[in-house]
């Protein structure tokens, strides 16, 4: 997708009224800004099955797509591990009998069907934008248990390459980065190269409010967007 | 800058009227008369009451339109809606420092006669300074605006250290620290509700300002992010800037629907902003009094290796830990000055980082200490005198400002304990050598240098 669509993703949503980018939607757009997300495709029902197994290759996650779910894991909206066709018609199944019981009254806008990106480290990147200094970058250890752990750094947008290497440096999990305990370090430029993106993308749409990869998975294949949110103001 | 925000005629006025003029000893506008006089305002003085014809002994006018004269500043000394109605029939003034309170610290109603009070000024083009502030104390162009009388509120001599400040109570506290610190001040400037100038145009002006050496800022929130961090950034290529940031735990992004919105409460941008401005923070008054105190001697550091000289180990522990709580790094020495350490000191010192020359110092080995251990390439140096050590003599602090000189490397003194060691303290201040009473100011006072405080 070119940054332009990407942007319409925007506008769009905003003229429906919505605040939240749908996670495809938010995928589509850090990914037209260069950063890597997982193969994926969106589907409805079960016969969508056999459509979806041609474009994306087991390990499969499937996850529900809904703007009134924010925590998609809390009502079962996640399911991981899914291996051949039979497996994810039964997760869907599974899932949408879940969220029935668990989230009754959200709109369910489809679900994604998503290649499992091997494990690695967990980060999170994320920007806001704040009234009095405009827009901010953070960088530190992902996860669901983010708000609890609470290590992160913040800095000002624009922001330099140094700065990033900075925020880096301040995490205390900064040492798995560069190879702890014979874990291979990781390439740290590129992983600067996807924070610079997400500050980009945070500078040029006025649009956003906040902006969050959570987790970004850093593993063999580069650093992986495996989740993203974008709140519009 | 454009000529609009400019400022400077504050700290260079050429007339002060006092609206509102009192001839009872006691009243804020009378202290505030009494404190001109006090530190020799040297321009024109105008007193504004009409009830009164003369007040000791000086002719007071009717109006400030009364005034034959451009005021370049006038000091407004009056109920809040009295204020109003004359800033509107106001045609002859400046600047205006709004002393009153009774503003939007008070409720709505408060806030109503702020928001004119800010529409006069800027449709009048008089640049405003409060309300509800102290004003400016002026140690170089001898102003002195405070309404606390200067037996309880120590004046502080005239020096390189400038602050900024939402406070007024919080600038009398630092104001009196450093008149009985002996450490001099340039500007002091208290804006209180700040309804137009505040740190931003402060700091703009302040970084061309010569008496300024350092700028000190009390911050409960910013006037203008953006243009602040453009500014600070400036001032910070030539100057020091402090913060004291305070209210940490206001929250960020208002009902946040992502991590990051959650996590990011205002302070974490704040710090992010500071970051950004190479601006120094402190933490709380502790830190800001040890951050003024050490940046009145010495200009900051390009590292952060700390060099610790002690004469007892347990505080030279502690001292260590305290600098590595706060972002030094406490290096060990190399082998090579270990080795050539051992040779010239006592067996039983010894000689790591700290190094440790045991009760049985003299003078001499600190020199020795500090002449081999500097040779490894540390920034900045802390020395521990206990003077339990009985061959210690006064002359210490002599030889140590040599050693000082010739290396051009701070020593900040550290020297916990009481009264011998308070009177002592004074040989190493009359050296021009910041002493500090606890391991924790002196490592506090040596990250600020670094400025790698956390």
């Amino acid at each position: 997708m070119k940054k332009e669509e990407a942007k319409k993703l925007v506008s769009n949503a905003l003229a429906q009224g919505r605040h939240v980018l749908l996670e495809p939607e938010a995928k589509a757009l850090v990914s037209a800004w260069g950063i890597q997300v997982p193969n994926s495709v969106r589907i409805k029902e079960i016969e969508d099955v056999a459509v979806a197994l041609k474009a994306v290759t087991p390990p499969l996650v499937l996850k529900v797509v809904s703007q009134d779910i924010i925590h998609k894991r809390d009502v079962g909206g996640v399911i991981t591990g899914i291996d051949d066709r039979e497996e994810l018609s039964k997760a869907l199944r599974e899932m949408k009998e879940t969220l029935a019981e668990k989230a009754p009254a959200a709109r369910i806008e489809g679900f994604l069907v998503e290649k499992m990106v091997p494990t690695g480290i967990e980060l999170i990147i994320g920007g806001v934008r704040d009234p009095q200094f405009g827009p901010a970058v953070m960088f530190g250890t992902g996860g669901f248990a983010v708000e609890l752990v609470k290590d992160v750094s913040f800095r000002l947008a624009p922001l330099s390459r140094a700065e990033v290497f900075e925020m880096m440096r301040e995490v205390k999990s900064y040492p798995l980065l560069t190879g702890f305990r014979g874990s291979k370090p990781v390439d740290l430029e590129k992983l600067a190269s996807t924070v610079l993106k997400l500050s980009k993308i945070l500078l040029e749409i006025e649009a956003i409010k906040e902006i969050e990869i959570n987790p970004l998975l850093v593993c063999d294949v580069g650093a992986v967007a495996v989740d993203a949110r974008v709140v519009l103001q | 800058m454009t000529t609009g925000r400019d400022i400077s005629f504050f700290f260079s006025p050429k007339s002060i009227a006092v609206v509102g003029a009192s001839p009872t000893p006691g009243k804020h506008s009378h202290v505030i008369l009494e404190n001109l006089k006090r530190i020799g305002y040297p321009g024109a003085t105008y007193l504004v009451n009409p009830n009164y014809a003369s007040i000791d002994g000086s002719k007071c006018y009717s109006s400030l339109n009364a005034i034959q004269d451009e005021i370049d500043v006038a000091l407004f000394v009056l109920p809040a809606p009295i204020v109003i109605e004359i800033m509107e029939r106001t045609e002859n003034v400046k600047g205006a420092i709004i002393v009153s309170a009774g503003f939007k610290e008070t409720g709505y109603a408060g806030t109503k006669l702020e928001e004119e009070l800010k529409k006069i000024g800027e449709r009048k083009g008089i640049r405003i300074i409060g309300p509800n502030c102290l004003g400016i104390y002026d140690s170089v162009s001898r102003i002195d605006t405070f309404f606390t009388p200067e037996e309880r509120v120590r004046r502080p001599k005239r020096g390189g250290l400038s602050i900024l400040t939402q406070s007024g109570s919080f600038a009398e506290l630092i104001m009196d620290e450093m008149a009985s610190k002996d450490i001099g001040v340039a500007r002091i400037v208290s804006y209180g509700n700040r309804v137009d100038v505040g740190e931003t145009d402060c700091l703009n002006f302040l970084m061309d300002d010569e008496a300024t050496k350092v700028v000190v800022i009390y911050m409960e929130s910013v006037d203008d992010g953006r243009r602040f961090v453009e500014v600070a950034s400036r001032c910070t290529k030539k100057k020091p800037v402090v913060v004291v940031k305070v209210g940490k735990r206001e929250a960020g992004v208002h009902a946040a629907r992502s991590h990051t919105g959650a996590i990011s409460g205002r302070y974490e941008i704040y710090k992010a902003a500071f970051k950004k401005a190479g601006i120094v923070e402190v933490d709380g008054f502790e830190g800001l009094k040890d951050a003024c105190k050490v940046l009145n001697t010495y200009e900051l550091v390009d590292g952060k290796k700390v060099l610790i000289v002690t004469d007892g180990g347990g505080v030279g522990v502690s001292m260590a830990d305290a600098c590595e709580n706060f972002g030094l790094e406490v290096r060990k020495l190399t082998e090579e000055t270990r080795k050539r350490l051992s040779s010239k000191l006592l067996g039983f010192s010894a000689t790591g980082n700290p190094i440790d020359l045991t009760g049985s110092v003299t003078d001499e080995d600190y020199v020795v200490a500090l002449e081999e251990g500097l040779r490894d390439a540390f920034d900045v140096v802390i020395v521990t005198v206990l003077w339990g050590a009985p061959e210690i003599t006064e002359g210490l602090a002599d030889k140590l400002k040599e050693v000082r000189d010739s290396y051009n490397k701070p020593i900040l003194i550290c020297s916990p304990s009481c009264a011998f060691t308070r009177r002592m303290a004074q040989c190493f201040e009359d050296n021009g050598m910041p002493v500090f009473f606890t391991p924790e100011s002196a490592a506090r006072a040596a990250a600020v240098l670094a400025g790698h405080w956390r």
